[in-house]
């Protein structure tokens, strides 16, 4: 029960992150953004199979980039050992952090059968960001309620964390990829991402 | 030194140990744990798994369902309980009329009428009353055969078992204990397919992942699903994040040994004894 419960939360989490080397620097809300991501990855499902992996991919990349703010995320989920890294790293890591969240996206989100999003309500942090309350509704089955963190970039606003029922996606991430580094080094986190990427591309 | 001096002194070490290493981690039992992971993760590979596999192989979909149903529903007995233990009276009232509407409509639980009437299941147990008394999470466990747990969490699943009525098929007849618990265990595996799927594909360090995700989950259950808008403030404050977290967990674990007292301290105990036995088996292994 434990671990299909977890499931639940782990398959929400699927989602996240891409480069924002083409970020819009357009004016908008943090609720416009959380709408408009919402809408294209529900389209992006309902022509999932249609599109296949690579076409996913493609749609999803721009998407993401300009709902994320990946190049803080990748920083912020490596925690202290940001500083350690040389510039060169802190780059690499960033880009294939980049690639591995929008593959995510392209691998978890291939098909539909009537999920629908829904905005509840919107709250300000402490910290000066807004936290968007929202769910997704799945057919026969309880909703999963998605709480989007985000901070000011700009003119705009950018993804920072997604908490899929209960569960934050960047402590997650932070708590692996630093245990990685510290355990294992550089090299094999970078290793490791590339994987990921590889079988998500696989399957 | 007297005897009462001597236990003084051994609980003031255990104190002083248990809080350092708590101030390290949440997870100061991490080379147990994973030893503890591995091997349910063999155990999972070379007997749950393939024996969930053939369940769901001779069994069609709705008899599965109706399995899931019967435990799930039995289950509800102790959600009425909690329910009460937490003073959520008008959730408990709701949560009885969910228990009796299947029990009776739903042919002994094997059919969820209750869903199709807006009565949805909540999810209480006495991890999550006990945290409502007030007695903090305590460190991750992982247990042999059963997987992720905490300090809190070990011995409030004891009693939760012990107000299932699933736990006392013996009484009706020592034969069908057995299969019932049987049943129960692979039907539980089946339906945890999907996640152990996930965490394969999506977990950089599946044990880590497991972890947090357990951790969190849990958390977000104590919280009765309530996400604060500063969750995760402190990840953004850097370098600090360490810091407050330490300090956070070192005085969450003052207040456990203090309220928690022995049955916290006697868990601990027996952690470092089998840290310490799985140290000895290493040493001979390596001779």
């Amino acid at each position: 029960m434990r671990l299909k419960k977890l499931a639940i939360v782990a398959f929400s989490l699927s989602s996240l992150f891409a480069t924002s080397v083409f970020a819009q620097e357009e004016s908008a809300t943090a609720r416009q953004i959380i709408d408009k991501f919402q809408t294209e990855l529900v389209q992006v499902m309902k022509d999932g199979k249609k599109l296949g992996y690579v076409g996913r991919y493609d749609k999803l990349e721009p998407a993401v980039s300009n709902s994320h703010d990946l190049p803080k995320i990748a920083r912020i989920v490596v925690g202290k050992e940001w500083e350690k890294l040389t510039e060169e790293q802190q780059k690499k890591l960033t880009d294939v952090f980049s690639k591995l969240s929008i593959a995510s996206y392209a691998h978890n989100f291939k098909d539909f059968s009537g999920e629908a999003f829904a905005i509840d309500s919107e709250e300000e942090t402490k910290m000066g960001g807004v936290v968007i309350h929202s769910h997704l509704n799945v057919p026969d089955d309880k909703p999963v309620k998605f709480d989007y963190m985000l901070k000011e970039k700009g003119a705009s606003w950018r993804i920072i964390n997604i908490i899929a029922n209960g569960v934050s996606d960047l402590a997650l991430k932070r708590s692996e990829y630093t245990a990685i580094l510290q355990r294992e080094g550089f090299d094999t986190l970078i290793a490791k991402i590339n994987e990921k990427i590889d079988n998500y591309a696989k399957q | 030194m007297n005897r009462k001096t001597v236990t003084t002194v051994i609980c003031g070490v255990l104190f002083a140990v248990n809080v350092n290493a708590q101030v390290k981690s949440n997870d100061p039992y991490e080379s147990f744990n994973r030893t503890m992971y591995d091997f349910n993760d063999g155990v999972d590979t070379y007997v749950a798994s393939p024996l969930a596999n053939g369940y769901r192989f001779v069994t069609p979909q709705f008899v599965q369902t109706g399995v899931f149903n019967f435990f799930n529903n039995l289950k509800g007995i102790n959600v009425v309980l909690n329910d009460v233990l937490q003073a959520k009276f008008s959730q408990s009232a709701a949560d009885l009329g969910r228990f009796t509407l299947n029990s009776t409509a739903g042919l002994g639980g094997f059919i969820d009428v209750a869903k199709h009437v807006g009565l949805d299941q909540n999810d209480e147990d006495f991890d999550q009353t006990l945290a409502v008394w007030g007695v903090p999470q305590g460190s991750y466990l992982v247990l042999p055969f059963v997987g992720p747990n905490t300090v809190r969490g070990a011995p409030a699943s004891a009693f939760d078992a012990a107000a299932n009525p699933a736990s006392y098929a013996s009484i009706v007849a020592y034969y069908v204990s057995a299969p019932v618990q049987f049943v129960s265990a692979v039907n539980a595996r089946s339906n945890a397919e999907g996640a152990l799927k996930f965490i394969n594909e999506a977990a950089m360090d599946k044990y880590v992942f497991t972890r947090e995700s357990f951790l969190q989950w849990r958390k977000n259950l104590e919280d009765d699903g309530k996400v604060s808008a500063s969750i995760d403030d402190d990840l953004f404050a850097d370098e600090k994040t360490v810091n407050l977290k330490s300090r956070d967990y070192g005085k969450q674990f003052e207040i456990a040994a203090l309220s928690f007292g022995s049955v916290a301290q006697k868990f601990d105990l027996a952690i470092q004894n089998f840290e310490q036995a799985n140290h000895k088996i290493e040493q001979l292994k390596n001779r």
